[in-house]
């Protein structure tokens, strides 16, 4: 209507219904609402639109009809019908195909000015007949009035008034209850299982803020679902505040289940249903582009901040109340139905960008897995929600939920089938005790020695085991389990490890239990572990001196059992040498000569040797030779470059060799001499 | 929620409650569809693969019936997912099409282009088609129908092979029904078989499978190859097919190392087909010696590959297969379904025994304690002596003789993996051993012995897992087994699940090393029986003793 107006300029009442494709009454009351609302006045020249109203459509998305406004002064309806008669076919063509695309074009070659008779081409066919108006450049616009004609007088060539019908199929309401509530409970159990897994291991928050697609598609995995899908279910524990970014231990920050979480797991699934489905009412979250790509190409990850769109909580409320039409007994068709919904809202919302519709059909595919929706019809509980009654919603869907179990069937296979979901408190013990093996409406779980042990680990005894095994099964215990159990049972713990500082044996049990219980001696934190054994908290050189106190004369042994001798260690510097009084140059001399003959001593121990051994050149197989050296004790010749950058070969006996250092008896300066492992560079046996 | 027995998994496991006064139903309207993946006393659990649903669409069962069965009888909402899901897979089988073209002979056709178009370009198919024929029709060369048949399985999109059969050379084959009559089962199964055209039957070992080959044989009415894995079980597939159908001995030939005899009925082995020398197969040629009307297959799931390869060439004729389980432990399911055929008919062990076919089987483990100087040996030694170190335990022997004292009157097989541990213990009961030197002479008389009672105790290797038909033995021992496999558990347990006299029920003994890779690899076989729905019981060594 107000679109009319605006392609229309100023006109008459008469004349603004007569063009818009819609029943005349309904026109003419849609025209009033427009003026009681002051968006359209009667001005002396008839009617017009408010100037902003027309800024305010002129916008992005553009008129409805995708008719630009009329000249200033329009010609004759009859005058462009003329017009456009006299048109070539190639001309008509170019003309519907510039009204169909917008209204505009752009002409390239043709000429600006030209009368009809010298028109050359199609495009100046039309130039010259005013039915494209050019614009700045080289752009052309179809004037209104012959999109008007064009479309035989009407602003659109389908009525406007005509509700776009839902595509719609008779189903059973009774199963669209049950398959909603099927979903509702398997995305209730999923956010469960995800914040679970998440408890234990979370996810790192990416610098970007989202959740990387690594993790996704662990919880794809582990869900049991593709990757939209966990999309959804994590952007739900989100947008229901079960999930939060916080620091773990280590200080990453992590996506972690937050406390209202453990809350809500305590409540019935009902009421954690509306819990979820109330998140996603209200959130600006968009879930369904998580893998898409951006117009950058990078692909949106979930959980990432820029994920929302200020439309989605309308896209949600608009197709939940589009749906809530759907008559009782009937759903939406498969396959036209969400096409058909799509295009209602198109109608009701006729001014949203083109995003508003992929908006549409995410949230209904949405509904459907939160089980709002199911089998494409809205069930009584869903009804609710679009009314936006949450309680009320979980009230209706309650009955169709699974019912809390508290029993198990345990089989001979060593598997316990809870046929249902099991009460909170059972399924947490029996989560200790077994692997889920198969999740669902059901959960199989298995007994394994290894499941068994964690109990054992958490502190279970095998008679505790028994008992709860006995009272949460609907049959006897299988003989097999028992066995397990007592297998299990008999072998954990069997080896004990334990910390202790010293520990303390005696063939004179006597002396020893004297010892522990003396009560001087209770500071040493003495305990006996057999009758001849006892281990110590207090260090070696505590428990010496206070066991010697109290009477007892202690032998230390070495860690490979010998007895070693308490002696305190004497220190001793070896002598320098070289540093012989000042003068005794005869002496210095001496020295020299003898260092020399040395020397030249070593150096032909050195050459007799060289040819016959490998030389090892590589540093990490020259340490191994030096190792070897040390071990054997043998003599090895090295190279060296010392501090001054000359290279020169030593004839060692290796001592000792680390930190980067070798301690090592050399030949020629009859000394220990420490070399830099980096200077030698190679090794070989003298 | 409704009451109903089943239980829809989002893994796609379906669990059957067996007590639920419907279960029977249900289970009725799931087996076609759902592989049946172990079954102890009170839950079943289904499983639903795409190679069960296809079977099932074979069968003439559409998407429609499957989710409609799993939501009559599901207890809870099924998930959505799952449903759409089945539909799309069901809905691969059949879009391709093997058909005789009367023009341009075999031919794959499809009506749906573009999966047509997917398949005709991925790079395995495109050696095996020929000329496009038309939009949706391609030529197929006649060799490569088995090929094309496998490659499309991986592709996903399983072909209906319409292409029919040759009738093969015509030969009157009929039951001999005098003084025994097919079992309801049996007949079924065969009809399955005959009406489905090529594909396998699952029955257990001891539920007559060779009844169902020589009725199969009987609709065809033509020279049959058959199959088998030995010479001993070759000979008797000759002597049942003797004593029940109109052939005679002359009529059957055997076509093993020993004796290459082409007959109208000609029974071969796995291993002389599968003997290569200088690259070549010598005795490929049988395939191809005469007119077969039909190819039994026994004991599909043993199959070697080579085999697998001549199959393809021989998709013109019609297939049996005969099994007691789908599961090889090779993985190559897809490609009996592909080769040989969809499952045609499928009946739980339990089923069966209930009916009264099959003994029922009581399942003993017997734990022994290694003594502390084997236990000490077990610890130090390496990995891959230790299982043979913790079968071949003294300890184990003492149990065999106070359970054969325990079981004196009645027929008993004592099965090991180890020769040198059976021949101890045939040492020590002093009876004779059957292992992979002794001769197929003396094998035969040895089990012959046994079957008419004059031996009470027999000492087997492992060359006794498959086809040797022992009815008579009422009492299985098994000292060790073959690193856990759950086929050879099935097969052993075979050989009790014969029909008893007197309806007395079969003894099936397992003796375990405590605390030993023994013990872990039991747990798997014993899993398996579990599974199976034989309650087994667990005793100590020392309680057996105190027993007796």
């Amino acid at each position: 209507m107000l679109d009319a107006l605006l392609v229309a300029g100023q006109t008459t009442s008469a004349e603004l219904i007569s063009i818009v494709r819609a029943d005349e009454d309904r026109t003419a009351a849609a025209l009033q609402r427009l003026l009681d609302l002051a968006l359209v006045w009667e001005a002396p020249g008839g009617l017009r639109a408010l100037t902003g109203v027309a800024d305010a459509m002129r916008g992005m998305p553009g008129l409805v009809s995708g008719l630009r406004p009329s000249s200033p002064e329009p010609p004759d309806p009859e005058e462009v019908a003329a017009r456009i008669a006299e048109l070539s076919p190639a001309a008509t063509a170019l003309l519907h195909h510039v009204a169909d695309h917008g209204g505009e074009g752009t002409t390239g070659a043709a000429r600006r000015t030209v009368s009809p008779a010298e028109a050359r081409t199609p495009a100046e066919e039309l130039i010259s007949r005013r039915l494209l108006v050019p614009r700045e450049g080289d752009a052309v616009v179809l004037p209104g009035e012959v999109g008007l004609a064009l479309r035989g007088g009407r602003t659109t060539t389908e009525p406007v008034d005509d509700v776009p019908a839902l595509a719609t199929a008779a189903r059973d309401p009774a199963l669209v209850a049950r398959s909603a509530a099927g979903a509702a409970f398997d995305v209730v159990r999923r956010v469960e299982l995800l914040l679970d897994h998440w408890g234990v291991r979370p996810p790192g928050v990416l610098r970007s803020g989202g959740l990387a697609v690594r993790d996704l598609k662990a919880v794809a995995a582990a869900l049991h679902v593709d990757e939209p899908g966990a999309a959804l279910v994590v952007e739900l524990a989100l947008s229901a505040g079960l999930v939060a970014e916080a620091a773990v231990a280590d200080g990453t920050p992590s996506w972690l289940p937050t406390d209202e979480f453990d809350v809500w797991s305590g409540r019935p699934i009902s009421e954690r249903w509306a819990r979820l489905v109330g998140g996603w009412l209200a959130s600006s979250r968009v879930p369904s582009l998580v893998g898409s790509r951006d117009a950058a190409g990078k692909a949106w990850n979930a959980l990432a901040p820029e994920l929302s769109s200020g439309l989605a909580e309308e896209a949600r409320r608009l197709a939940l109340e589009v749906l809530a039409e759907v008559p009782e007994g009937e759903v939406l068709a498969v396959g036209t139905g969400v096409a058909s919904v799509v295009q209602r809202i198109g109608w009701l919302r006729p001014r949203r960008p083109t995003v508003f519709s992929d908006l549409v059909a995410a949230a209904l595919g949405e509904a459907a897995v939160l089980g709002v929706s199911g089998a494409g019809g809205l069930p009584p509980s869903g009804r609710r929600v679009a009314a936006g009654d949450l309680p009320g919603a979980a009230e209706a869907i309650d009955p169709h939920l699974p019912r809390p179990v508290d029993r198990v069937l345990l089989q001979a296979d060593l598997t316990a089938v809870a046929p249902g979901p099991l009460e909170t408190e059972v399924a947490r013990r029996l989560h200790l005790l077994a692997d889920v093996e198969s999740r669902g409406g059901a959960t199989v779980y298995r007994f394994t020695s290894g499941s068994l042990r964690r109990g054992f680990d958490a502190g279970w005894s095998a008679v505790e085991v028994r008992d709860f095994l006995t009272s949460v099964s609907q049959t006897p215990v299988p003989q097999p389990l028992e066995f397990l159990v007592d297998d299990v049972a008999r072998t954990f713990g069997s080896v004990r490890v334990g910390h202790a500082e010293a520990f303390l044996r005696s063939d004179d049990e006597a002396a020893l239990a004297a010892l522990v219980h003396d009560p001087r001696a209770r500071t040493l934190g003495l305990r006996l572990l057999a009758p001849t054994v006892a281990i110590a908290t207090s260090p070696l050189d505590v428990l010496l001196p206070r066991l010697r106190e109290l009477g007892a004369a202690p032998v230390v042994e070495a860690a490979d059992g010998t007895v070693r001798v308490s002696r305190p260690d004497l220190h001793r510097a070896s002598t320098r040498r070289g540093r012989r009084p000042a003068g005794a140059v005869e002496a210095r001399q001496a020295a020299q000569v003898q260092a020399v003959a040395t020397a030249i001593r070593a150096g032909d121990r050195a050459r007799s040797s060289r040819p016959a051994a490998v030389e090892v050149t590589h540093p990490s197989a020259a340490l191994a030779a030096l190792r070897e050296a040390i071990e054997a004790g043998s003599t090895v010749v090295i190279g060296y470059v010392d501090s001054h950058g000359a290279t020169g070969e030593r004839v060692v006996d290796p001592r000792r060799l680390d930190g980067g250092r070798l301690s090592a008896y050399d030949h020629r300066s009859d000394d220990v001499r420490e070399f830099a492992v980096h200077r030698i560079t190679a090794v070989r046996p003298a | 929620m409704t009451d109903g027995p089943l239980i829809v998994q989002s893994d796609k496991t379906l669990l059957l409650e067996v007590d639920h006064p419907s279960a029977a139903e249900a289970r009725k309207a799931i087996a076609p569809f759902a592989e049946l993946e172990r079954s102890p006393e009170h839950i079943h659990t289904y499983r639903l693969t795409p190679l069960g649903l296809w079977n099932a669409r074979a069968a003439g069962h559409d998407a429609e019936q499957v989710v409609d069965a799993l939501l009559t009888w599901s207890r809870y909402a099924v998930p959505h997912a799952l449903l759409v899901d089945v539909a799309e897979t069901m809905g691969r089988y059949g879009r391709l099409r093997l058909e005789k073209h009367p023009v341009h002979g075999l031919v794959l056709a499809s009506t749906d282009r573009p999966v047509l178009e997917e398949v005709l370009r991925a790079k395995k198919v495109a050696g095996m088609v020929g000329a496009r024929i038309d939009d949706d029709t391609v030529a197929v060369h006649p060799s490569e129908r088995g090929n094309l048949k496998q490659a499309l399985l991986k592709l996903g999109w399983p072909a209906e092979d319409f292409a029919g059969y040759v009738d093969g050379e015509a030969h009157a084959i009929d039951l001999a029904e005098d003084g025994w009559s097919l079992r309801p089962y049996q007949r079924e199964a065969a009809e399955s078989f005959w009406d489905g055209g090529s594909g396998v039957v699952v029955l257990p070992c001891g539920a007559g499978k060779t009844i169902v080959g020589a009725a199969s044989m009987a609709h065809a009415r033509a020279t049959t190859l058959i199959l088998v894995t030995n010479t001993v079980s070759a000979r008797q597939w000759k002597d049942e097919l003797v004593a029940r159908t109109s052939l005679t001995a002359d009529e059957i030939g055997e076509y093993s190392g020993a004796v290459k005899e082409i007959r109208p009925v000609t029974i071969a082995t796995y291993q002389v087909l599968t003997t290569r020398r200088k690259g070549v197969y010598p005795h490929l040629e049988l395939l191809d010696a005469r007119d077969w009307g039909l190819i039994v297959y026994d004991e599909v799931h043993l199959l070697p590959a080579p085999i697998f390869r001549m199959t393809a060439d021989l998709q013109a004729r019609r297939r049996l297969g005969l099994t007691a389980t789908l599961v090889r432990e090779d993985g190559r399911e897809g490609e009996v379904f592909s080769l040989i055929g969809p499952k045609r008919y499928d009946a739980p062990w339990k089923d069966i025994e209930a009916q009264g076919w099959i003994a029922p089987a009581d399942c003993v483990e017997v734990r022994v304690t290694l003594p502390d100087g084997e236990r000490l040996a077990y610890a130090t030694s390496d990995p891959d002596t230790r299982y043979r170190l913790a079968s071949c335990t003294h300890a184990k022997i003492d149990v065999v003789r106070d359970l054969v004292r325990q079981h004196a009157d009645q027929p008993t097989l004592v099965i090991g993996q180890y020769i040198d541990q059976l021949d101890e213990v045939a040492e020590m009961l002093d009876a004779p051993v059957i292992k992979g030197e002794t001769p197929v002479k003396e094998r035969q008389r040895l089990f012959n012995a046994f079957r008419s009672g004059e031996i009470g105790l027999l000492v087997v290797s492992k060359v006794a897992n498959f086809s040797i038909d022992l009815p008579s033995a009422e009492v299985a021992i098994q000292v060790s087994g073959s690193f856990g496999s759950r086929q050879e558990e099935a097969q052993r347990l075979g050989r009790l699940l014969r029909p008893k006299s007197e309806g007395r029920s079969a003894h099936f003994y397992t003796i375990v090393s405590r605390d030993t890779v023994d013990a872990e690899f039991a747990q798997n076989r014993q899993r398996f029986l579990a599974e199976q729905g034989y309650a087994y019981r667990i005793v100590d060594a020392g309680d057996l003793q105190a027993e007796a």
